[in-house]
């Protein structure tokens, strides 16, 4: 390449990089490959909110760390002094480690909060009814992920972008740049962000390490199956194995029989989930990204990979109690807290729980993994099934529920600096340490070194369990960072696409209904909801929502 | 004196209407603006954060009537009610019998029985799924000592019967306090009377007790049947309308459609399809009630 | 309550019905034992087969408890309720007892058998349907998340039963005493408010507690058209279910505390329950 060629590219990819085609580490790494300095790379895309004078804390602000200068000068003036916002949340959990700051805020900046926590069944109606009436009596939301696609309709979308204030060092510090970026893009749309940080859902498998490094269980299982009892499974196969060895008998010793996985599949009440993070090894691979349609808003949810995936889940279902397909959350979180389940595919709330000596038998036993892989993909757009070695699929299924701002509130500013607040290094550690909040780590310096800055002790002094936070954020962290991610639906109707699949893939579990059949009336369904919304806007939000 | 009669009476016309049309004005401003909405929704394609996208005839009506979900809900509804009405009308009014015979306590047993009244669906329906649940539930543990394990959360027939108990035991105090007030309506110079050639109190139930209170028990039953047509929170607070949607009953479907999904348009179509089925039922049922009463 | 058909009964009769009373009772008392139960249970503990009588089986925890007395939202949530479910019923009954005398003694020229199955037709549709329009109605009369915005609401649905269940009520009311007092010259109105209501108290208490039990108990409006001033305890009782799932513990205290409001109501109603309802069966 001679020195001209390379000076042209390079001008094009900062070119690019202005327009917003790329984003930066696209440039960082392209430039790299242009023979570049990476550090100088990334001194030079530098975004807007990167801040100069950065303390570590300052004794007028003891609830933020790190802080700028100009916000310590800035909350001097009491600045929202006789402004109220008013914010929507989520009764319990994740409205309550909303509620928790609240204080501190109002403290440091005069403004109050004002607190609406209404339950999850009419979330969504709420904040919807009050955006499209016009009312807009809130300016603040707490939402899931998947209600992204429906604050996108109208012309004039319902929320704001928020990387103006991010830009401004008077509001508190935060930075996207920490985020995992399979969790950014949740809090994004177009390429701007949208929502503050607040919770980073994803689906890990959790299993009881003591029991599976067990000597005795390692020998029948080598006899039984003929090779070394995985700790963790890595493919499909070893976790069926698995599931299937510790079905049947008190590996636990309590007097209760074991189970080998469990489940909380009941209909309406996230179970879908489960299948979704399971399946995902089954569909996406290296070579295929779409998992629920393809460009063309064709749904891809009957494919041959879905439905082996489908029939593998029921045998899967096989290996706990019946009424696991009837089961919700806490019910399901609770085989496996009692000590008789050995595995169970759920969400960081598993392993938070565990350390409760007063709800939990297996606080220090536990492990954490990424959900297992495949050895063989199907892809859909060809048709056609490939061999891999290991062909594993992180995801960040769940709410993610976090808090964005109302495009028709009145105090826009103020709001964005509470949900900044919130988002602080030190606050979002305190909420993804304490795990009444429901918050799981979606940041890096959330975790422990060498990814990010926290330490054993801070877990440690919120009542964690050393090796149980070791194998929790390491397992956790493997399913964010994971380089192959199963896409989040992101479209408007999420929800209704989804509650398709979850009855009747529920039906299939309880029986009334063959995989085949379930995954094919599904995908009909599908199309109905697609034309029902209009399926040329469909289609270019949903190709919008991959980049 | 004709003057004063004619003046009594055209006071007597406009003061009927003083009496009655403020509750019929309130009815039909508050119910009219959504009832339009609802029709003209029905005929429409509502889509959130759009608004209605366009019209579509009959289009939602032909989805939603032959929708299999559809009439599968509004077969579970029919079994439900079916099963549910006709226990609580038998046993509330055999409850009130035993209560109003006057027994020593009675009066404790009257608090007692009626209590259930007044406890909050959704939270029975909660409690419900522990109390049922294969894991240390009441239930389970009770019957388990006779030996019994009914699959109650894990099959439909066993949701949608463990749905239907607590429904029971819900709803029959209604019918109790209410067929409650009518025996004790009854004077006891009847009573006493009836007594007299029957060795026990069940032939009077029968001769007297019921035939009396047939025309209390009608209204009894029509409101009964009316509110549990549009039951909600106990079946889906049990088991959200699964496996599947083998126990989603009908104001269930309609819910998640139309709250859950802004799908207005099939929602609406629903509703009305809905009403106009239960009108039909009404209907008939109150022309049966209207011979009772004239 | 003495009735002479106990005091005519056998022996062993009477046994009869003391167990079939004392069967209904249990039948009704077993939901509220277990109630008790869970709400000083841990989660864990709820799905224990062993975990039956506490310090026995298992170590019970207030913490459900305070979890819910704690909350400020539990409080103004029970004054809310309060609020609402007294004053739907009266505003139901102020609407709806005149509209009901109107259909006992005039005529109209509509028949009043088809007025009043118009107002019973109001109670037939679920509420999901008209959820989203009474929303927005609420909307433009500025009522969303008020008392009087929910009353409005609960008021529209519930004059049915005060209109059915009275009109029967005063068509049993003897007419005589209502002609011999137009003889003597009183006004109707006076007839209304001074005879025929006095006369129709039963009819009144019952009618009463059915509206405040309907209104005390209905979730999901309360839900959907308030999120704050105006939460009522049935809606609390809603958002047991988080993004957790149901905590069952929290939902069995809420449950023992949502009875006791309707409860007292009754008892303190039940001395007006003197004469008891015949609806026309029997005069005098």
């Amino acid at each position: 390449m001679t020195h001209r060629d390379g000076a042209d590219k390079f001008a094009e990819l900062a070119y690019a990089l202005m327009q917003g085609k790329i984003g930066r580490r696209e440039f960082i790494i392209k430039g790299t490959q242009l023979g570049l300095s990476a550090a100088v790379l990334a001194k030079i895309s530098r975004p807007a909110w990167a801040a100069d004078n950065l303390m570590d804390s300052a004794p007028e602000a003891p609830y933020e760390s790190p802080i700028t200068k100009e916000r310590v000068e800035f909350i001097k003036t009491k600045p929202y002094k006789g402004t109220t916002i008013n914010v929507m949340v989520l009764k319990a959990t994740v409205g309550d480690g909303l509620k928790y700051h609240v204080p501190h805020w109002e403290e440091e900046t005069g403004g109050k909060v004002n607190v609406a926590e209404v339950p999850i069944e009419t979330l969504h109606q709420q904040i919807f009814s009050d955006l499209a009436s016009g009312l807009g009596r809130y300016d603040a939301y707490m939402t899931g992920a998947w209600f992204y696609g429906d604050f996108f309709v109208p012309e004039k979308p319902y929320i704001i972008p928020i990387e103006d204030f991010l830009a401004d060092p008077k509001h508190p510090n935060w930075d996207p740049d920490a985020w995992l970026p399979a969790m950014r893009k949740l809090y994004e749309w177009g390429g701007k962000i949208y929502g503050v940080l607040f919770d980073g859902d994803a689906q890990a498998l959790y299993y009881r390490k003591d029991i599976f490094t067990n000597a005795d269980n390692q020998a029948k299982f080598k006899d039984k199956f003929g090779y070394d009892l995985p700790a963790p499974p890595m493919t499909t196969k070893e976790l069926h194995d698995c599931a299937n060895f510790f079905t049947g008998w008190d590996w636990n010793g309590d007097g209760n029989q074991g189970w080998g996985l469990a489940l909380h599949a009941k209909v309406n009440e996230q179970g879908f989930f489960h299948f979704l993070s399971l399946s995902a090894p089954y569909v996406i691979s290296p070579d295929n990204k779409y998992y629920f349609f393809d460009e063309d808003m064709k749904p891809l949810i009957n494919s041959e990979g879905h439905l082996r995936a489908l029939e593998d889940y029921v045998k899967l279902a096989k290996n706990g109690p019946a009424e696991e397909i009837s089961w919700t959350l806490g019910q399901g979180w609770n085989l496996f807290l009692a000590g008789d389940s050995a595995m169970e595919p759920t969400w960081g709330d598993l392993p938070t729980l565990a350390q409760d000596p007063k709800t939990s038998k297996v606080q220090g036993k536990m492990g954490a993994a990424g959900i297992p892989g495949t050895t063989e993909a199907f892809n859909p757009i060809t048709g056609e099934w490939k061999k891999y070695d290991l062909n594993q699929v992180g995801n960040t299924n769940g709410g993610s529920w976090h808090c964005v701002i109302s495009s028709l509130s009145k105090n826009q500013e103020a709001t964005y600096d509470f949900l900044a607040f919130m988002a602080n290094k030190k606050n979002a550690f305190f909420n993804a340490a304490n795990g009444w909040t429901g918050v799981q780590p979606g940041m890096k310096f959330e975790y422990l070194p060498p990814v990010g800055s926290a330490t054993l002790d801070e877990f440690k002094a919120q009542g964690w369990n050393e090796d149980d936070v070791k194998e929790y954020l390491t397992g956790y962290y493997s399913v964010l960072s994971a380089p192959l991610q199963q896409q989040y639906l992101r479209i408007p109707g999420a929800a209704e696409y989804w509650h398709e699949l979850d009855v009747n893939i529920s039906a299939v579990l309880g029986g009334q209904m063959e995989p085949k059949a379930a995954l094919d009336a599904t995908a009909a369904a599908w199309e109905k909801i697609t034309d029902r919304y209009g399926r040329d806007k469909q289609k270019a939000l949903y190709k919008a929502s991959f980049e | 004196m004709a003057a004063v009669a004619v003046r009594r009476r055209e006071y007597g016309s406009v003061f009927k209407y003083v009496l009655l049309l403020p509750a019929v004005i309130w009815v039909i401003l508050f119910t009219f603006v959504p009832l339009i909405s609802v029709i003209r929704y029905s005929f429409a394609n509502y889509v959130l954060g759009q608004g209605i996208t366009g019209y579509v005839g009959f289009a939602n009506y032909a989805d939603v009537l032959t929708s299999a979900r559809f009439w599968h809900s509004i077969i579970v509804t029919a079994i439900y009610v079916a099963v549910t009405v006709p226990i609580e009308v038998i046993l509330g009014f055999l409850a009130a019998w035993l209560v109003n015979l006057g027994a020593p306590w009675s009066r404790g047993f009257r608090t007692v029985i009626g209590m259930p009244l007044f406890t909050l669906e959704v939270a029975i329906g909660y409690l419900g799924v522990t109390m049922f649940s294969s894991q240390g539930g009441m239930i389970d543990s009770l019957l388990g000592l006779v030996g019994i394990h009914i699959p109650w959360m894990s099959t439909p027939w066993g949701g949608i019967t463990a749905a239907i108990i607590l429904d029971i035991w819900r709803w029959t105090s209604f019918v109790f306090l209410i067929a409650l007030a009518a025996l004790s309506a009854i004077s006891s110079d009847l009573y006493d009377a009836a007594i007299l050639d029957a060795k026990s109190h069940w032939p009077v139930m029968w001769r007297l007790g019921v035939p009396l209170a047939w025309p209390v028990m009608t209204i009894a039953i029509l409101l009964r049947t009316i509110e549990c047509l549009k039951v909600f929170a106990i079946p889906f607070a049990l088991t959200t309308g699964g496996p599947g949607t083998s126990t989603e009953v009908f104001s269930a479907m309609d819910y998640l459609t139309t709250i859950q999904f802004f799908d207005f348009g099939k929602g609406s179509a629903m509703g009305i399809a809905f009403l106009v089925m239960v009108a039909v039922i009404i209907t008939i049922f109150f022309k049966q009630m209207r011979k009772a009463l004239d | 309550m003495i009735n002479v058909l106990w005091l005519r009964s056998s022996l062993r009769s009477r046994v009869v019905v003391y167990l079939l009373l004392i069967a209904a009772a249990t039948f009704t008392l077993l939901p509220f034992v277990w109630a008790i139960l869970n709400s000083v249970k841990t989660s864990a503990d709820t799905f224990d087969p062993g975990a039956i009588i506490p310090f026995v089986n298992f170590h019970p925890t207030l913490d459900s408890w305070i979890n819910v007395l704690d909350d400020p939202q539990t409080e103004n949530a029970f004054v809310s309720s309060v609020v609402v479910s007294l004053g739907t019923t009266l505003f139901s009954l102020i609407l709806g007892v005149p509209a009901a005398y109107a259909l006992a003694r005039f005529k109209f020229p509509i028949g009043t058998n088809d007025i009043a199955m118009w107002f019973l037709s109001q109670r037939v549709l679920p509420p999901a349907v008209v959820l989203v329009p009474f929303y927005l109605m609420l909307v433009y009369l500025r009522l969303i998340d008020t008392w009087t915005g929910l009353i409005f609401c609960y008021s529209t649905f519930n004059l049915a039963f005060a209109v059915v269940i009275m009109r029967d009520i005063f068509r049993d009311v003897s007419t005589e005493i209502e002609d011999a007092a137009k003889v003597e010259g009183a006004k109707p109105w006076q007839i209304f408010w001074k005879i025929s209501l006095p006369l129709s108290t039963d009819g009144l208490v019952v009618t009463s507690v059915l509206i405040f039990a309907f209104t005390w108990n209905e979730a999901l409006f309360a839900a959907a058209l308030t999120s704050q001033q105006a939460t009522t305890f049935s809606a609390l009782v809603l958002a047991s279910r988080s993004t957790r799932g149901v905590d069952f513990n929290v939902a069995s205290v809420n449950t023992l505390i949502g009875i006791i409001p309707p409860v007292i109501m009754y008892l303190f109603v039940q001395r007006y329950l003197a004469r008891g309802l015949s609806f026309g069966a029997v005069k005098g």
